[in-house]
Protein backbone atom coordinates (compact mmCIF):
# COMPACT_ATOMS: atom_id res chain seq x y z
CA UNK A 1 0.00 0.00 0.00
CA UNK A 2 1.49 3.22 -0.76
CA UNK A 3 1.78 5.79 1.28
CA UNK A 4 -0.86 8.39 0.32
CA UNK A 5 -3.65 5.37 0.22
CA UNK A 6 -2.79 4.93 3.92
CA UNK A 7 -3.19 8.29 4.74
CA UNK A 8 -6.73 8.31 3.26
CA UNK A 9 -7.43 5.11 4.85
CA UNK A 10 -6.82 7.10 8.11
CA UNK A 11 -8.73 9.92 7.04
CA UNK A 12 -11.58 7.41 6.36
CA UNK A 13 -11.38 6.09 9.67
CA UNK A 14 -11.14 9.44 11.61
CA UNK A 15 -14.19 10.59 9.52
CA UNK A 16 -16.12 7.21 10.35
CA UNK A 17 -15.60 7.06 13.89
CA UNK A 18 -16.23 11.16 14.94
CA UNK A 19 -19.74 10.11 12.87
CA UNK A 20 -20.61 7.62 15.26
CA UNK A 21 -19.49 9.60 18.10
CA UNK A 22 -21.97 12.55 16.95
CA UNK A 23 -24.53 10.08 16.44
CA UNK A 24 -24.35 8.11 19.48
CA UNK A 25 -24.08 11.26 21.49
CA UNK A 26 -27.22 13.03 20.20
CA UNK A 27 -29.85 10.42 19.43
CA UNK A 28 -32.55 10.52 21.21
CA UNK A 29 -34.56 7.31 21.87
CA UNK A 30 -38.33 8.95 21.53
CA UNK A 31 -40.29 10.34 24.89
CA UNK A 32 -39.25 8.01 28.25
CA UNK A 33 -42.26 7.00 30.61
CA UNK A 34 -41.95 7.30 34.22
CA UNK A 35 -41.20 4.41 34.95
CA UNK A 36 -37.73 4.73 32.40
CA UNK A 37 -37.34 7.47 34.47
CA UNK A 38 -37.53 6.00 37.80
CA UNK A 39 -35.09 3.46 36.72
CA UNK A 40 -32.26 5.64 34.91
CA UNK A 41 -31.72 7.76 38.07
CA UNK A 42 -32.02 4.54 39.90
CA UNK A 43 -29.24 2.80 38.36
CA UNK A 44 -27.75 6.02 38.58
CA UNK A 45 -27.72 6.18 42.21
CA UNK A 46 -25.47 3.59 44.76
CA UNK A 47 -27.56 2.06 47.53
CA UNK A 48 -26.29 4.12 50.48
CA UNK A 49 -26.25 0.71 52.76
CA UNK A 50 -24.77 -1.95 50.21
CA UNK A 51 -21.35 -2.67 49.02
CA UNK A 52 -21.28 -2.01 45.02
CA UNK A 53 -25.44 -2.55 44.56
CA UNK A 54 -27.35 0.82 42.32
CA UNK A 55 -30.30 1.50 44.24
CA UNK A 56 -32.04 0.22 40.79
CA UNK A 57 -31.09 -3.33 42.38
CA UNK A 58 -30.79 -3.52 45.57
CA UNK A 59 -33.78 -4.66 48.05
CA UNK A 60 -32.19 -3.42 51.25
CA UNK A 61 -34.25 -1.05 53.45
CA UNK A 62 -32.89 2.31 52.64
CA UNK A 63 -32.69 1.48 48.72
CA UNK A 64 -36.32 0.93 48.96
CA UNK A 65 -36.85 4.64 50.56
CA UNK A 66 -34.99 6.15 48.32
CA UNK A 67 -36.61 4.46 44.95
CA UNK A 68 -39.50 5.40 46.33
CA UNK A 69 -38.98 9.15 46.86
CA UNK A 70 -37.10 8.90 43.41
CA UNK A 71 -40.81 7.85 42.38
CA UNK A 72 -42.51 10.63 44.53
CA UNK A 73 -40.50 13.07 42.54
CA UNK A 74 -41.11 11.77 39.17
CA UNK A 75 -44.65 11.78 39.45
CA UNK A 76 -44.67 15.22 40.99
CA UNK A 77 -43.00 16.36 37.99
CA UNK A 78 -41.50 19.01 39.90
CA UNK A 79 -37.77 18.34 39.41
CA UNK A 80 -35.32 17.09 36.75
CA UNK A 81 -33.65 13.85 36.72
CA UNK A 82 -30.60 15.35 37.97
CA UNK A 83 -32.42 17.66 40.15
CA UNK A 84 -33.45 14.40 41.81
CA UNK A 85 -30.57 12.96 42.15
CA UNK A 86 -28.69 16.08 43.34
CA UNK A 87 -31.67 16.08 46.37
CA UNK A 88 -30.37 12.90 47.01
CA UNK A 89 -26.65 13.65 46.94
CA UNK A 90 -27.33 16.43 49.07
CA UNK A 91 -29.06 14.18 51.76
CA UNK A 92 -26.57 11.24 51.33
CA UNK A 93 -23.18 12.31 50.47
CA UNK A 94 -21.40 12.27 46.95
CA UNK A 95 -20.44 8.37 47.75
CA UNK A 96 -24.07 7.65 46.10
CA UNK A 97 -23.37 8.91 42.73
CA UNK A 98 -22.43 6.01 40.75
CA UNK A 99 -21.56 8.13 37.80
CA UNK A 100 -19.38 11.00 38.53
CA UNK A 101 -19.86 13.92 37.97
CA UNK A 102 -18.78 15.82 34.74
CA UNK A 103 -17.81 19.41 36.52
CA UNK A 104 -15.33 20.44 39.22
CA UNK A 105 -12.63 17.63 40.61
CA UNK A 106 -14.82 14.51 39.51
CA UNK A 107 -14.35 15.76 35.85
CA UNK A 108 -11.05 14.45 36.21
CA UNK A 109 -12.27 10.96 36.27
CA UNK A 110 -13.39 11.64 32.67
CA UNK A 111 -10.47 13.58 31.55
CA UNK A 112 -7.50 12.03 33.39
CA UNK A 113 -7.79 8.36 31.30
CA UNK A 114 -8.05 9.72 27.94
CA UNK A 115 -5.01 12.07 28.89
CA UNK A 116 -3.13 8.94 29.96
CA UNK A 117 -4.32 7.23 27.46
CA UNK A 118 -2.96 9.87 24.77
CA UNK A 119 0.33 10.16 26.75
CA UNK A 120 1.03 6.29 27.10
CA UNK A 121 0.59 5.53 23.41
CA UNK A 122 2.91 8.53 22.66
CA UNK A 123 5.47 7.40 25.25
CA UNK A 124 5.45 4.03 24.27
CA UNK A 125 5.54 5.18 20.17
CA UNK A 126 8.45 7.24 21.28
CA UNK A 127 10.30 4.97 23.03
CA UNK A 128 9.75 2.05 19.96
CA UNK A 129 11.03 4.42 17.54
CA UNK A 130 14.10 5.24 19.53
CA UNK A 131 14.92 1.40 20.28
CA UNK A 132 14.39 0.43 16.46
CA UNK A 133 17.28 3.45 15.79
CA UNK A 134 19.27 2.34 18.27
CA UNK A 135 19.17 -1.46 17.40
CA UNK A 136 19.95 0.11 13.77
CA UNK A 137 22.73 2.06 15.07
CA UNK A 138 24.52 -0.63 17.38
CA UNK A 139 24.80 -4.02 17.86
CA UNK A 140 23.22 -4.54 21.29
CA UNK A 141 23.17 -7.97 22.77
CA UNK A 142 19.71 -8.24 25.01
CA UNK A 143 17.96 -4.92 24.85
CA UNK A 144 14.46 -6.63 25.48
CA UNK A 145 14.70 -6.61 29.87
CA UNK A 146 15.17 -2.39 30.06
CA UNK A 147 11.73 -2.46 27.92
CA UNK A 148 10.17 -4.76 30.06
CA UNK A 149 11.07 -2.36 33.19
CA UNK A 150 10.20 0.87 31.38
CA UNK A 151 7.08 -0.75 29.88
CA UNK A 152 6.23 -2.01 33.19
CA UNK A 153 7.04 1.20 35.40
CA UNK A 154 4.50 2.93 32.95
CA UNK A 155 2.00 0.46 33.26
CA UNK A 156 2.47 0.41 37.25
CA UNK A 157 2.28 4.26 37.49
CA UNK A 158 -0.60 4.66 35.02
CA UNK A 159 -2.60 2.31 37.26
CA UNK A 160 -1.62 3.22 40.43
CA UNK A 161 -2.79 6.94 39.37
CA UNK A 162 -6.19 5.61 37.71
CA UNK A 163 -7.30 3.85 40.69
CA UNK A 164 -6.23 7.20 43.16
CA UNK A 165 -8.61 9.17 40.60
CA UNK A 166 -11.29 6.03 40.73
CA UNK A 167 -11.04 6.03 44.90
CA UNK A 168 -10.92 9.88 45.34
CA UNK A 169 -13.33 11.31 42.71
CA UNK A 170 -17.04 11.08 43.25
CA UNK A 171 -16.49 10.20 47.09
CA UNK A 172 -16.33 13.10 48.56
CA UNK A 173 -17.21 12.89 52.42
CA UNK A 174 -20.68 14.58 53.23
CA UNK A 175 -20.37 17.84 54.09
CA UNK A 176 -18.00 18.41 51.22
CA UNK A 177 -20.63 18.47 48.39
CA UNK A 178 -19.99 21.34 45.67
CA UNK A 179 -23.46 20.80 44.64
CA UNK A 180 -26.62 22.82 44.62
CA UNK A 181 -27.06 23.07 48.11
CA UNK A 182 -30.73 22.65 49.82
CA UNK A 183 -33.50 23.74 47.53
CA UNK A 184 -35.83 25.55 49.34
CA UNK A 185 -35.92 29.06 49.06
CA UNK A 186 -38.96 29.45 51.60
CA UNK A 187 -37.66 27.42 54.33
CA UNK A 188 -34.04 29.17 53.96
CA UNK A 189 -35.68 32.80 54.40
CA UNK A 190 -37.98 31.69 57.77
CA UNK A 191 -35.50 30.28 59.06
CA UNK A 192 -32.93 33.47 58.59
CA UNK A 193 -35.78 35.50 59.42
CA UNK A 194 -36.36 33.63 63.09
CA UNK A 195 -32.66 34.40 63.81
CA UNK A 196 -33.26 38.15 63.54
CA UNK A 197 -36.76 38.00 65.21
CA UNK A 198 -34.86 39.88 68.04
CA UNK A 199 -31.51 41.07 67.03
CA UNK A 200 -32.91 42.77 63.70
CA UNK A 201 -36.50 42.45 64.05
CA UNK A 202 -36.71 45.54 60.82
CA UNK A 203 -34.56 43.26 58.60
CA UNK A 204 -36.76 39.85 60.11
CA UNK A 205 -40.08 41.69 59.02
CA UNK A 206 -38.15 41.93 55.68
CA UNK A 207 -36.94 38.58 54.96
CA UNK A 208 -40.64 37.24 56.04
CA UNK A 209 -41.99 39.98 53.37
CA UNK A 210 -40.26 38.18 51.14
CA UNK A 211 -41.38 34.74 52.00
CA UNK A 212 -45.20 36.08 51.87
CA UNK A 213 -44.10 37.51 48.12
CA UNK A 214 -43.81 33.62 46.98
CA UNK A 215 -46.46 32.65 49.45
CA UNK A 216 -48.91 35.06 50.33
CA UNK A 217 -50.60 32.25 52.86
CA UNK A 218 -47.41 31.15 54.85
CA UNK A 219 -48.75 31.26 57.69
CA UNK A 220 -45.47 31.36 59.81
CA UNK A 221 -44.42 34.02 57.95
CA UNK A 222 -47.31 35.78 58.79
CA UNK A 223 -47.68 35.56 62.32
CA UNK A 224 -44.34 36.31 63.00
CA UNK A 225 -44.34 39.17 60.42
CA UNK A 226 -47.41 40.43 62.62
CA UNK A 227 -46.12 39.66 65.84
CA UNK A 228 -43.18 42.12 65.27
CA UNK A 229 -45.46 44.88 63.38
CA UNK A 230 -46.23 45.15 66.99
CA UNK A 231 -43.10 45.22 68.71
CA UNK A 232 -41.31 47.32 66.61
CA UNK A 233 -44.25 50.04 67.05
CA UNK A 234 -43.96 49.95 70.33
CA UNK A 235 -42.16 53.17 70.90
CA UNK A 236 -43.60 54.86 67.52
CA UNK A 237 -46.01 57.51 68.12
CA UNK A 238 -49.72 56.62 68.97
CA UNK A 239 -51.43 56.91 65.98
CA UNK A 240 -48.46 54.83 64.00
CA UNK A 241 -48.90 52.38 67.07
CA UNK A 242 -52.21 51.97 66.57
CA UNK A 243 -51.73 51.55 62.92
CA UNK A 244 -49.56 48.81 63.49
CA UNK A 245 -51.66 46.90 66.10
CA UNK A 246 -54.81 46.91 63.65
CA UNK A 247 -52.15 45.49 60.81
CA UNK A 248 -50.59 43.16 63.24
CA UNK A 249 -54.25 41.60 64.77
CA UNK A 250 -55.36 41.51 61.16
CA UNK A 251 -51.92 39.50 59.76
CA UNK A 252 -52.64 37.43 62.87
CA UNK A 253 -56.37 36.87 62.01
CA UNK A 254 -55.60 35.74 58.85
CA UNK A 255 -53.14 33.21 60.07
CA UNK A 256 -55.59 31.85 61.86
CA UNK A 257 -57.62 31.65 59.29
CA UNK A 258 -55.62 29.72 56.78
CA UNK A 259 -54.43 27.41 59.93
CA UNK A 260 -56.87 26.88 63.09
CA UNK A 261 -54.85 24.75 64.62
CA UNK A 262 -50.88 26.78 64.81
CA UNK A 263 -50.27 27.61 68.57
CA UNK A 264 -48.19 30.54 67.70
CA UNK A 265 -50.83 32.57 65.73
CA UNK A 266 -53.24 32.43 68.75
CA UNK A 267 -50.74 33.27 71.04
CA UNK A 268 -49.21 35.88 69.32
CA UNK A 269 -52.81 36.80 68.86
CA UNK A 270 -53.29 36.79 72.84
CA UNK A 271 -50.33 38.89 73.37
CA UNK A 272 -50.75 41.73 71.30
CA UNK A 273 -54.19 42.11 72.51
CA UNK A 274 -53.55 42.16 76.05
CA UNK A 275 -50.40 43.94 75.85
CA UNK A 276 -51.18 46.67 72.91
CA UNK A 277 -55.17 46.85 72.55
CA UNK A 278 -55.94 46.52 76.34
CA UNK A 279 -58.44 43.56 75.33
CA UNK A 280 -57.84 41.06 78.09
CA UNK A 281 -60.69 39.19 77.49
CA UNK A 282 -59.73 38.68 74.39
CA UNK A 283 -56.18 37.80 74.64
CA UNK A 284 -57.21 35.07 77.45
CA UNK A 285 -59.39 33.71 75.01
CA UNK A 286 -56.87 33.32 72.10
CA UNK A 287 -54.19 32.00 74.96
CA UNK A 288 -56.06 29.41 75.88
CA UNK A 289 -56.52 28.20 72.24
CA UNK A 290 -53.14 28.96 72.03
CA UNK A 291 -52.29 26.62 74.83
CA UNK A 292 -55.20 23.73 73.49
CA UNK A 293 -52.78 23.56 70.42
CA UNK A 294 -49.08 22.98 72.29
CA UNK A 295 -46.97 26.06 71.33
CA UNK A 296 -43.42 25.22 71.29
CA UNK A 297 -41.04 26.05 74.33
CA UNK A 298 -40.24 29.64 72.98
CA UNK A 299 -43.52 30.60 72.42
CA UNK A 300 -45.14 28.84 75.73
CA UNK A 301 -42.71 30.92 77.73
CA UNK A 302 -43.96 33.93 76.95
CA UNK A 303 -47.46 32.94 77.30
CA UNK A 304 -46.64 31.73 80.53
CA UNK A 305 -45.08 35.34 81.45
CA UNK A 306 -48.18 36.97 80.33
CA UNK A 307 -51.07 34.79 81.61
CA UNK A 308 -50.62 35.70 85.77
CA UNK A 309 -51.42 39.46 84.01
CA UNK A 310 -54.43 38.71 82.32
CA UNK A 311 -55.99 36.85 84.43
CA UNK A 312 -55.77 39.61 87.13
CA UNK A 313 -56.83 41.99 84.85
CA UNK A 314 -59.74 39.79 84.52
CA UNK A 315 -59.91 40.31 88.38
CA UNK A 316 -59.27 36.18 88.75
CA UNK B 1 26.05 2.62 26.10
CA UNK B 2 24.00 6.10 25.55
CA UNK B 3 23.35 8.18 28.57
CA UNK B 4 19.74 8.01 28.01
CA UNK B 5 19.47 4.06 27.89
CA UNK B 6 21.42 4.46 31.30
CA UNK B 7 18.94 6.48 32.95
CA UNK B 8 15.42 4.91 31.24
CA UNK B 9 15.56 1.79 33.53
CA UNK B 10 16.28 4.21 36.93
CA UNK B 11 13.68 6.44 36.37
CA UNK B 12 11.37 3.66 35.48
CA UNK B 13 12.45 2.45 38.92
CA UNK B 14 11.50 5.16 40.49
CA UNK B 15 8.25 5.49 39.10
CA UNK B 16 7.62 2.22 40.19
CA UNK B 17 8.68 2.38 43.65
CA UNK B 18 6.53 5.62 43.94
CA UNK B 19 3.76 4.05 42.29
CA UNK B 20 3.96 0.74 45.03
CA UNK B 21 4.26 3.59 47.52
CA UNK B 22 0.92 5.09 46.74
CA UNK B 23 -0.89 2.23 46.55
CA UNK B 24 0.23 0.58 49.77
CA UNK B 25 -0.87 3.97 51.34
CA UNK B 26 -4.41 3.92 49.69
CA UNK B 27 -4.59 0.51 51.15
CA UNK B 28 -3.99 1.27 54.37
CA UNK B 29 -5.19 4.37 54.78
CA UNK B 30 -8.34 4.28 57.37
CA UNK B 31 -11.36 3.89 55.99
CA UNK B 32 -14.03 6.71 56.58
CA UNK B 33 -15.76 6.30 60.07
CA UNK B 34 -19.49 4.60 60.14
CA UNK B 35 -20.29 6.93 62.79
CA UNK B 36 -19.47 9.80 60.87
CA UNK B 37 -21.86 12.37 62.32
CA UNK B 38 -21.21 14.92 59.18
CA UNK B 39 -24.11 15.56 56.69
CA UNK B 40 -24.64 18.47 54.21
CA UNK B 41 -27.63 19.48 56.01
CA UNK B 42 -25.43 20.73 58.95
CA UNK B 43 -26.40 24.19 59.44
CA UNK B 44 -28.78 24.62 57.15
CA UNK B 45 -32.80 24.46 57.38
CA UNK B 46 -34.08 21.16 58.40
CA UNK B 47 -36.03 19.22 55.79
CA UNK B 48 -39.93 19.58 55.88
CA UNK B 49 -41.52 16.86 58.08
CA UNK B 50 -45.47 16.49 57.84
CA UNK B 51 -46.60 13.26 58.85
CA UNK B 52 -48.63 11.38 61.74
CA UNK B 53 -48.42 9.94 64.76
CA UNK B 54 -49.08 6.29 65.75
CA UNK B 55 -51.84 7.96 67.25
CA UNK B 56 -53.20 10.10 64.69
CA UNK B 57 -52.05 13.44 65.43
CA UNK B 58 -50.95 15.18 62.73
CA UNK B 59 -47.17 16.45 62.98
CA UNK B 60 -45.25 18.80 61.13
CA UNK B 61 -41.91 19.91 62.09
CA UNK B 62 -42.05 23.70 61.21
CA UNK B 63 -44.54 24.16 63.38
CA UNK B 64 -42.02 22.86 66.29
CA UNK B 65 -39.97 26.49 65.98
CA UNK B 66 -39.38 27.89 69.26
CA UNK B 67 -38.24 24.08 70.32
CA UNK B 68 -35.26 22.33 70.18
CA UNK B 69 -36.07 19.03 68.72
CA UNK B 70 -35.09 15.78 68.94
CA UNK B 71 -35.42 13.09 65.99
CA UNK B 72 -34.58 9.80 66.57
CA UNK B 73 -34.70 6.98 63.92
CA UNK B 74 -35.96 3.78 64.72
CA UNK B 75 -36.72 0.06 64.43
CA UNK B 76 -37.61 -2.18 66.64
CA UNK B 77 -36.04 -4.97 65.32
CA UNK B 78 -32.96 -3.07 65.37
CA UNK B 79 -30.18 -3.96 68.28
CA UNK B 80 -28.52 -1.15 68.66
CA UNK B 81 -31.72 1.26 69.27
CA UNK B 82 -32.96 -1.01 71.58
CA UNK B 83 -29.52 -0.76 73.35
CA UNK B 84 -29.77 2.84 73.35
CA UNK B 85 -33.46 2.74 74.70
CA UNK B 86 -32.71 3.92 78.42
CA UNK B 87 -29.99 6.84 77.68
CA UNK B 88 -33.56 8.02 75.42
CA UNK B 89 -35.64 7.37 78.49
CA UNK B 90 -32.77 9.16 80.60
CA UNK B 91 -32.95 12.25 77.98
CA UNK B 92 -37.00 12.60 78.03
CA UNK B 93 -36.77 12.58 82.10
CA UNK B 94 -34.10 15.18 82.03
CA UNK B 95 -36.18 17.45 79.40
CA UNK B 96 -39.24 17.33 81.71
CA UNK B 97 -37.30 18.86 84.24
CA UNK B 98 -35.50 21.42 82.20
CA UNK B 99 -36.09 24.88 82.34
CA UNK B 100 -35.95 24.71 78.78
CA UNK B 101 -37.19 21.32 77.47
CA UNK B 102 -36.46 19.96 73.98
CA UNK B 103 -39.25 17.75 72.04
CA UNK B 104 -38.64 14.21 71.76
CA UNK B 105 -39.65 12.34 68.49
CA UNK B 106 -39.45 8.74 67.58
CA UNK B 107 -39.55 8.28 63.73
CA UNK B 108 -40.42 5.40 63.13
CA UNK B 109 -37.96 3.31 60.27
CA UNK B 110 -39.46 0.32 58.37
CA UNK B 111 -41.78 -0.73 61.01
CA UNK B 112 -44.86 -0.83 61.87
CA UNK B 113 -47.19 1.09 64.30
CA UNK B 114 -47.95 -2.41 65.77
CA UNK B 115 -44.28 -3.47 66.52
CA UNK B 116 -43.18 -0.24 67.58
CA UNK B 117 -46.13 0.35 70.20
CA UNK B 118 -45.81 -2.68 71.67
CA UNK B 119 -42.07 -1.91 71.77
CA UNK B 120 -42.78 1.50 73.85
CA UNK B 121 -45.40 -0.22 75.79
CA UNK B 122 -42.90 -2.83 77.31
CA UNK B 123 -39.92 -0.67 77.76
CA UNK B 124 -41.52 3.16 78.62
CA UNK B 125 -41.11 6.33 76.37
CA UNK B 126 -44.33 8.07 76.30
CA UNK B 127 -43.11 10.75 73.64
CA UNK B 128 -44.36 10.89 70.34
CA UNK B 129 -43.61 8.17 67.55
CA UNK B 130 -43.94 9.49 63.83
CA UNK B 131 -44.61 7.51 60.60
CA UNK B 132 -42.32 7.41 57.94
CA UNK B 133 -44.19 5.83 55.18
CA UNK B 134 -42.06 5.23 52.24
CA UNK B 135 -38.82 6.17 54.51
CA UNK B 136 -39.79 9.89 53.04
CA UNK B 137 -38.15 11.41 56.11
CA UNK B 138 -35.36 8.88 56.62
CA UNK B 139 -34.46 10.44 52.76
CA UNK B 140 -34.59 13.70 53.21
CA UNK B 141 -32.42 13.03 56.23
CA UNK B 142 -30.14 10.68 54.42
CA UNK B 143 -30.51 8.32 56.60
CA UNK B 144 -29.32 5.17 55.73
CA UNK B 145 -29.33 3.29 58.87
CA UNK B 146 -30.63 3.08 62.11
CA UNK B 147 -30.57 4.36 65.08
CA UNK B 148 -29.78 7.79 64.21
CA UNK B 149 -30.20 11.24 65.66
CA UNK B 150 -30.70 14.31 64.85
CA UNK B 151 -31.13 18.51 66.55
CA UNK B 152 -32.86 21.03 64.52
CA UNK B 153 -33.06 24.22 66.64
CA UNK B 154 -36.00 26.14 67.56
CA UNK B 155 -34.99 28.47 64.43
CA UNK B 156 -35.43 25.44 62.14
CA UNK B 157 -31.80 24.77 61.59
CA UNK B 158 -30.47 21.14 61.45
CA UNK B 159 -27.47 21.47 64.30
CA UNK B 160 -26.28 17.76 65.34
CA UNK B 161 -26.67 14.74 64.15
CA UNK B 162 -25.27 11.42 65.75
CA UNK B 163 -25.11 8.17 63.71
CA UNK B 164 -25.55 5.26 65.70
CA UNK B 165 -26.04 4.20 68.98
CA UNK B 166 -26.15 6.87 71.96
CA UNK B 167 -23.64 6.60 74.82
CA UNK B 168 -24.75 7.57 78.06
CA UNK B 169 -25.18 10.99 78.55
CA UNK B 170 -24.02 11.80 74.80
CA UNK B 171 -27.02 13.40 74.02
CA UNK B 172 -27.66 15.54 76.90
CA UNK B 173 -24.23 17.04 76.52
CA UNK B 174 -24.69 17.42 73.30
CA UNK B 175 -28.13 19.59 73.87
CA UNK B 176 -26.56 21.60 76.18
CA UNK B 177 -23.49 22.63 74.56
CA UNK B 178 -25.81 23.47 71.06
CA UNK B 179 -28.15 25.43 73.63
CA UNK B 180 -25.13 27.14 75.16
CA UNK B 181 -23.76 28.42 71.96
CA UNK B 182 -27.59 29.81 70.99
Amino acid sequence: MTKSARRILWVVAAVVAVVFLVVGSTRTSGPRTQQDRIDAISKRLACPTCQGESIYVSRAPAAESVRAEIARQVSSAQRTDDEIIAYIEDRFGSSVLLVPRSDGLDAVIWILPVTLGILGVAGLGFLFVRWRREQVSTDTSSPSRRRVVVVAGLVIVAVGVGWFVANSAGQRLPGQSSSGGIEDSTASLLSQARQLNFSDPQQSIELYSQVLELNPDNVEALTYRSWLVALVAREAADDVKLLAVATSLEGLQRAIEIDPRYADAHCFMGIVKFRFAGDAQGARDALDVCEANDPPAEVAGFVDSIRAEVDAALGE
Amino acid sequence: MSESRKVAPKVALVATILAVAFIVVLVIASPESQTDADSPLLGNPAPAVVTTTIEDETFDLARRKGSWVVLNFFNSTCVPCRAEHPELLAFADAQAKSAQPAELYTVINDDSDGAVKAYFDEHGGSWPKLRDDNGTIAVAFGVARVPETWIVDPNGFVRLRIAGKLTEGLLDEQLAMLQGQS
